[in-house]
């Protein structure tokens, strides 16, 4: 029997189907290895990065010293201990942050100073923010006190790692050496200090260990890795991993569609062999073994070339990426484990299984008697094999995105595409086979007399189309739409503390210097005490960061209408003398807070109660002064507020900034340019790789044309053949393939135009959050595609029967 | 009944439906085949020449009676069981040949003996196809043969097994005159030689006539049986 499953191998590695079934499965587990590597590697890098704005793989931060049982040997570790101090130099004095750090800080990414790439300040040294060195022009050697220490000014800050937007460090930095904390004074009772251990090893050990520690930490304690960290980073880590997911999901969805198709013709094409096998005494069983033993040889061949072409594909990509990646000053991408390639294998025999394993079930039961009536084969029961296929597809769709919202809607735009081109394909062709003359019925006879066949043909164009469709066209847009999300003029500073009164004169500095008025924000604080009559207990909650929301101060402000980058998601937006909260909808549900609602908020000694009127969304993306929760003119006006503002300053405008500070010195100016730039830095490689990984999902969508025009191959051969030996000219013969190619296609990528619109709009709207219009020319684009693409390989099978004779073919 | 008969069949019918008709394509065939005998099925086209032999080979079930292979009755049998014995015992030769297409001569005669995992499988089918005359073409696949060439890799795969029976269905159908002779001649010197017993459906009476029995078929109805040479004692 093995050698029986061999030499049918080995014959069957000539056969254009049995070749299409492997070139499928490689491109499965290629595609598959290709994103699951890339993913794995780009989400290292990713985090990576975002490891960088905390300067560690994870961060313990607490408000008292952290005991020693919190260190962990296997790891390297750093201490930080960050507090707001006046720092005084010839008379003058500047709220600064201070940082006091250990020698091996940062542990992830670089301090990047005037000296260059620099380690931890030495003892007795400091590196200052650019803001104290412009306004106090201190110059390295320079020397200032912090509390009763003098120290250095080794250098100016550039970068560093873990610059953080958080309102209670707004001020600008001084990274000192922890030596020299005692020395100052400062770090007696009552000091703000707080302190952090940062971590950082291998991942697994990194995991283990803030596993470990979680359930150990006391009140005031908290963990951070990247992801908690920052909600932006979060966010735009998130869009990049469902982008590439989306990549892989399709490339996967589209080789179980050539799969399902190559089986099919492979399943036709075996019904001789089978029948005659059985007649020279094979048993059923017998049959699956030869059968099963070739496919599994199938998925072991595609799954060793697919896995070392996903292996160099991801490996070409990272290169590319890595070179971008150093452009930039970040460290190369992570290697990758053989994971995702197990993950691969595994798949490819699932697609196998699901797409062509009813089939090949069938064709096990094929009667010997087909021997001599070779119009007799196995039931095919193809809704069921269908029904079989599309949830083996589901599930792996599923098991790639991990996300069954994502996996639904491509998988529901995709059947969209084909229950509209069965339906529209075959009402066209029913149509233009009433059209008078001899030629649309011989060019459309083929559809007309096998409608089943038609429609497989047509969706699994449409299919392929679509995918085409959705990752050039579509993809553009979605990323246009994603990166409008962050816009390049997006504000990069934020202005506080500034009093009501120096708004007004602030507005005129602008202007004077060529710059759009920014708009201010009222900011008041108020610490909320009760929700309905019920002071509010924040160790009732069980989620941590709702503790940490109801604990902590909120800034709270006042506007007339609802802003651009907020949408009404329930209630209504109160007048401005109207007592009445709108409340961000997420912070909403976090706290249970429901529309209706009565909060009271403590505002320097005075409450101020009012009702829930309005739940909001909020786009924190638009890096402009957002509110959690907000009041009207009527309720805040009265209470003691500062003003808040953000703005975009060019580069060549920078001068602005010391005469703010100059004028002004209580108002606060804080650069948010760099967190800015890491956030679009994150999208732009998630960019990259999604923009690579595409040639897999073309590659994929186009052996889905081919499997659909090989499916019914043999009986187009004798059908020229025919043709030509009743004396159809080879030109003849050209225009009616030419007709009934240019239809299917035609049909298929209309179809396809508006279904991968629609997806695009679905997958915008409601998966990824970024706005895409309804592309309409994506339509007439695919139309032409679909029609190029089915002529063009209708064209290259015409070539190959027209160089064969009549009497071959028909041999 | 005959207990020596290799094949026999006993009222034997086959009945088909197309939509809401029924039409009865055989009717009560009834009759035994001893051992090394050949029996030639003869009628017009459409007669149920073909269908009698898928019955008796067990390659279709009939609507009605049985048929006897060895002794063993095929309605007792399921599909796999029927194969199983098919597998023992038979060995096929077809009008259109049916050779694995892919395959070389060498291999489609290795087919039978490596699926009952024959022992010196492939020295057997070099023996064989030399004895049809093809020691010369092992590597040439059905598309490289002529198609009495071909016909001679399906003798020499019927045979290779050593078959006790041997089905033809119109072994020279498909060939000219002068070829279809000599694959004639070559199937009746083999089963000479090895005492095979042969089935074999033709419309062509010089081809019947060399069989020792023969079986006239007429609009699905057994005719008459002319038994030309039997062994003493064996009842027509």
């Amino acid at each position: 029997m093995i050698r029986l499953t061999t030499r049918l191998l080995r014959r069957d590695l000539a056969a254009a189907d049995f070749r299409l079934l492997l070139i499928a499965l490689v491109i499965a587990v290629a595609a598959i290895t290709a994103v699951g590597m890339l993913a794995e590697r780009v989400k290292g890098a990713l985090t990576g990065q975002a490891n960088w704005l905390l300067a560690a793989d994870a961060a313990l931060l607490s408000d008292h010293p952290l005991p020693q049982h919190y260190r962990n040997g296997q790891l390297r570790m750093a201490n930080t201990a960050t507090f707001p101090s006046m720092i005084r130099s010839d008379g003058r004095t500047m709220l600064a942050a201070i940082k006091a750090v250990s020698a091996h800080y940062p542990l992830r990414g670089k301090l990047d100073t005037t000296l260059g790439n620099a380690p931890a300040p030495l003892a007795g040294e400091a590196y200052i923010d650019r803001r104290i060195a412009e306004q106090w022009q201190l110059k390295p050697g320079s020397r200032f006190q912090l509390g009763q220490s003098t120290l250095t000014v080794r250098a100016v800050i550039v970068r560093e790692p873990d610059a953080v937007i958080d309102f209670s460090s707004l001020q600008p930095r001084v990274l000192i050496n922890e030596a020299d904390l005692p020395a100052t004074g400062l770090q007696g009772p009552g000091s703000r200090v707080k302190y952090g251990l940062l971590y950082a090893g291998e991942a697994s050990a990194v995991a283990a260990w803030t596993a470990q520690l979680k359930p150990q930490l006391q009140r005031g304690e908290r963990l951070e890795d990247a992801r908690e960290a920052r909600p932006e980073v979060k966010k735009a880590l998130e869009r990049a991993d469902r982008f590439l997911q989306l990549a892989g999901l399709l490339a996967a969805l589209l080789a179980g569609v050539a799969i399902l198709l190559a089986a099919r013709r492979f399943v036709q094409r075996h019904y001789d062999s089978v029948a005659l096998l059985r007649t020279l005494g094979a048993s059923q069983q017998q049959i699956r073994q030869l059968l099963g033993g070739e496919l599994l040889a199938l998925v072991l061949l595609a799954s060793l070339s697919g896995g070392l072409l996903g292996w160099l594909g991801q490996g070409a990509l990272a290169e590319i990426m890595g070179y971008w990646l150093e452009s930039t000053g970040n460290q190369s991408l992570p290697a990758s484990t053989p994971l995702p390639w197990l993950w691969a294998c595994a798949y490819a025999l699932l697609l196998l299984a699901g797409t062509a394993g009813p089939q090949l079930l069938a064709l096990s039961r094929t009667p010997p008697l087909r021997v001599l009536r070779r119009e007799l084969q196995p039931g095919l029961r193809l809704g069921l094999q269908w029904s079989i296929a599309a949830l083996a597809t589901l599930v792996l769709l599923w098991l790639t995105a991990r996300d069954l919202k994502l996996a639904l809607l491509t998988a529901g735009g995709l059947l969209l595409a084909v229950v509209l081109c069965g339906l529209g394909g075959w009402l066209l062709i029913r149509l233009l086979l009433s059209l008078p003359g001899a030629h649309w019925r011989l060019a459309l006879r083929p559809l007309a007399r096998q409608p089943g066949l038609a429609v497989v043909q047509l969706g699994a164009l449409t299919l392929g189309i679509t995918g085409l469709c959705l990752l050039t066209v579509t993809r553009n847009d979605l990323l246009a739409g994603w990166q409008q999300r962050v816009p390049s003029e997006a504000p990069n500073h934020f202005a506080i503390n500034i009093q009501p009164e120096q708004a007004q004169p602030l507005g005129a500095l602008f202007r004077a210097h060529g710059l759009s008025e920014p708009a201010f924000q009222p900011m008041i604080r108020g610490r909320w005490m009760a929700r309905n009559g019920q002071p509010v207990e924040p160790a009732s909650y069980p989620d941590e960061r709702a503790q940490r929301l109801a604990e902590r101060e909120f800034n709270l402000s006042w506007g007339e209408a609802l802003r651009a980058d907020n949408r009404l998601l329930a209630g209504r937006i109160p007048a401005a003398g109207e007592q009445g909260w709108t409340v961000e909808a997420g912070l909403a549900k976090t706290l249970g807070i429901g529309l209706g609602d009565t909060l009271e908020f403590d505002i320097a000694g005075t409450r101020v109660t009012a009702p829930v009127l309005a739940l909001r969304e909020v786009n924190w993306d638009s890096f402009r002064p957002n509110f959690f929760v907000t009041g009207t003119e009527g309720m805040l006006a009265g209470q003691p507020s500062s003003m808040i503002t953000s703005f975009y300053l060019p580069t060549d405008r920078r001068g602005i900034l010391p005469e703010i500070a100059n004028h002004y010195p209580n108002i606060t100016l804080l650069d948010i340019g760099q967190l800015l730039d890491e956030v679009r830095r994150i999208l732009l490689l998630a960019t990259e790789a999604l923009q690579l990984v595409l040639a897999f999902c073309l590659a994929a969508g186009l052996t889905v044309l081919a499997a659909a025009l090989e499916l019914n191959a043999a009986e187009r051969s004798r059908e020229a053949a025919l043709l030509r030996a009743l004396g159809a000219t080879q030109s003849r013969l050209r225009r009616l393939w030419l007709t009934e190619q240019s239809v299917l296609g035609a049909v298929s990528g209309l179809t396809a135009g508006m279904a991968a619109s629609s997806t695009g709009w679905a997958l915008g709207h409601f998966a990824l959050e970024v706005p895409v219009a309804f592309n309409l020319w994506l339509p007439l684009l695919a139309m032409l595609a679909g029609m190029l693409l089915a002529v063009s390989v209708s064209m290259w099978r015409l070539q190959r029967l027209a160089n064969s004779t009549p009497a071959a073919l028909l041999r | 009944m005959n207990c020596n008969a290799l094949l026999a069949a006993r009222q034997l019918g086959k009945t088909v439906t197309a939509g809401d008709e029924s039409l009865t394509i055989l009717h009560d065939i009834d009759f035994s085949l001893p051992a090394g005998e050949s029996l030639a099925i003869v009628g017009a086209s459409g007669s149920g020449k073909s269908t009698l032999l898928a019955l008796l080979a067990g390659i279709d079930t009939p609507s009605q009676g049985d048929v006897l292979l060895d002794g063993v009755s095929l309605s007792s049998l399921n599909e796999d069981g029927r194969a199983a014995l098919r597998g023992r015992l038979a060995g096929f030769v077809f009008q259109s040949f049916q050779l694995l297409p892919d395959f070389s001569a060498l291999e489609n005669v290795l087919v039978p003996l490596e699926l009952h995992g024959t022992p010196a499988a492939e020295a057997r089918a070099r023996h064989w196809l030399e004895r049809v005359g093809l020691g010369q073409r092992l590597g040439h696949t059905p598309r490289q043969l002529s198609g009495g060439e071909q016909q001679r890799v399906a003798l020499a795969r019927a045979f290779a097994t050593e078959p006790r029976l041997v089905f033809a269905d119109e072994p020279t159908g498909s060939l000219d005159t002068a070829t279809g002779e000599r694959i004639a001649d070559l199937m009746f010197e083999l089963n000479a030689a090895t005492g095979t017993t042969l089935v074999l459906v033709t419309h062509d009476p010089k081809l019947a006539a060399r069989c020792s029995m023969q079986l006239q078929i007429q609009g699905g109805r057994q005719g008459a049986l002319h038994v030309q040479s039997m062994p003493d004692g064996w009842p027509a």
